[in-house]
């Protein structure tokens, strides 16, 4: 039976089912996720010719590359003889594979390079087999995404408005680099993913699921999402959301925004101003952003999540540091700040967590059906750019990304 | 003597210098057979140079040790 999504997906509220139904599930791997672009890691985890990671897509188990000429690759980890797992090691570094069970061995870019005892073949070069590759890669600031569809929207039009605050990460290095180098924690959440997108700029939570953290760290967090913050949650478009705490960022003093002040980085300050000279000033007081870019890749000022679906119940958070590349005295609070935030016993994950949970099994509950997603569509305004925003606690961000879902649901099936 | 293993998913070669000939050698053991190669200066300059091509050639399963030819089975 074909689903309705239309009937499924209204303006202000959103089915139940969607969370836990596995045909759904099933149709959004073809729609969504081997068909948009999804993002698989950064290039600075394979720096070095010859460097690998295994890395996920849905189901699909990928292996990034980088071969000898610096091009980075994404091949699917299955032996073209017999589907074997060709890598098992998370990461390494190899300028070829051999398959453990009977020995074809391939080059990094996937390319079949020999096998055992080849006669039983006619000899050397008798194969046309290789490792598969994933269908389009490209980059975005050093962001690998992944698109299994041949053909479709470029990663520049799929980024659209979210490209810029990845440029505004960006720009926070002196070297304009940011680098993923400090390791992924895996975080399983027995949720649906879209559970943990829509929270990821949901302002609404932070209060009530994170306030023991903020009471007892006396973070500033919490005010940010007030109803009486001046920050606004924007439809970037395209199933991307922000929460722009800049209005509130700027009324501080630069690095208010990562919670420390320019006393404490003294080299990083001085190397921003000597790079960007009154423009510094900007950069340093507006921060990083807090961006959901559909379907998986979430940018928590200081912390990136790339976000996998295992099972329609079911999904894998990674969850690493930003690395500010040429800023090694920010780079250590980064890390302490991220793992006390995410890491195995950060507070503010746990929490989330526990929140993500408790949401998939109530889901299943029969009654009511809905799940509402109103909050401050009555206030709703668009900004000087054309971005549909909303207060910083309204679910302007829920709703973009629900509207864009529908129409990959819905649309022709590639 | 000092010893480096050098180990992937796909290999493990103990990596040391001998200095039991009249000249330097490198020694390479691979841990997985107990197979050994001795190399020298002039056979280490080589691969240096050599084009990735002839290492790749190498690096086929076929090329010697899963030969099924009988003039190249010198593997193990």
């Amino acid at each position: 039976m074909t689903v309705q999504y239309s009937e499924l997906i209204q303006p202000e509220r959103v089915h139940g089912s969607l969370y836990t139904d596995q045909d759904i599930f099933a149709e959004e791997l073809q729609r969504i996720w081997y068909r948009t672009w999804v993002c698989v890691g950064h290039v600075s985890e394979v720096a070095r010719p010859g460097d690998y990671v295994r890395k996920k897509v849905a189901s699909q188990d990928v292996i990034m590359t980088r071969s000898k000429d610096g091009e980075v690759s994404l091949l699917l980890n299955r032996c073209a003889h017999r589907g074997n797992l060709v890598c098992e090691d998370q990461r390494g570094n190899s300028s070829t594979f051999r398959c453990p069970y009977h020995g074809w061995t391939y080059r990094n870019t996937g390319e079949m390079l020999g096998y055992p005892y080849n006669q039983g073949y006619g000899g050397k070069g008798k194969l046309s087999l290789g490792l598969g590759r994933v269908p389009r890669v490209d980059t975005y600031q050093g962001f690998v995404f992944a698109s299994f569809a041949a053909d479709g929207p470029s990663l520049k039009e799929h980024l659209g408005a979210a490209a810029g605050e990845l440029d505004r990460l960006a720009r926070l290095s002196p070297e304009g680099e940011i680098e993923l180098t400090a390791g992924w924690l895996q975080h399983r959440a027995k949720a649906n993913w879209k559970l943990l997108v829509e929270n990821e700029t949901d302002g609404y939570h932070p209060q009530f699921v994170h306030g023991s953290v903020f009471s007892v760290t006396g973070s500033h967090i919490g005010t940010l999402y007030s109803d009486k913050s001046t920050a606004v949650t924007r439809d970037l478009g395209g199933g991307h959301s922000e929460n722009d705490l800049r209005p509130e960022f700027r009324k501080m003093e630069p690095m208010n925004w990562f919670g420390t002040s320019e006393a404490r980085v003294p080299d990083y300050v001085a190397k921003m101003r000597a790079l960007h000279g009154e423009q510094a000033e900007e950069i340093l007081i507006e921060g990083a952003p807090h961006v959901m870019v559909f379907p998986n890749l979430f940018v928590a000022e200081i912390s990136v999540f790339m976000i996998n679906p295992v099972a329609v119940d079911e999904t894998v958070q990674n969850v690493t540091a930003v690395q500010l590349k040429g800023a090694p005295e920010m780079n250590r609070r980064l890390l302490s700040q991220c793992i006390g935030s995410v890491g195995p016993a950060g507070m503010l994950l746990a929490d989330d967590s526990e929140m993500y949970e408790r949401n998939q099994r109530g889901v299943t509950a029969r009654v009511p059906e809905w799940l509402d997603i109103r909050r401050g569509a009555h206030r709703e305004r668009v900004d000087e750019n054309g971005f549909r925003i909303g207060a910083a606690n309204d679910e302007t961000g829920m709703r973009g990304f629900w509207s864009h879902y529908r129409s990959l649901m819905e649309g022709e099936a590639q | 003597m000092n010893q480096w293993i050098i180990a992937s998913e796909f290999a493990e070669v103990a990596v040391s210098l001998d200095l039991d000939a009249n000249g330097p050698r490198l020694r390479l053991e691979d841990l997985r057979s107990g197979h050994v190669r001795h190399l020298d200066a002039l056979e280490l300059e080589s691969i240096a140079w050599a084009p990735d091509e002839r290492l790749r050639e190498l690096i086929d399963p076929s090329a010697g040790r899963w030969s099924d030819r009988a003039d190249d089975a010198d593997g193990a």
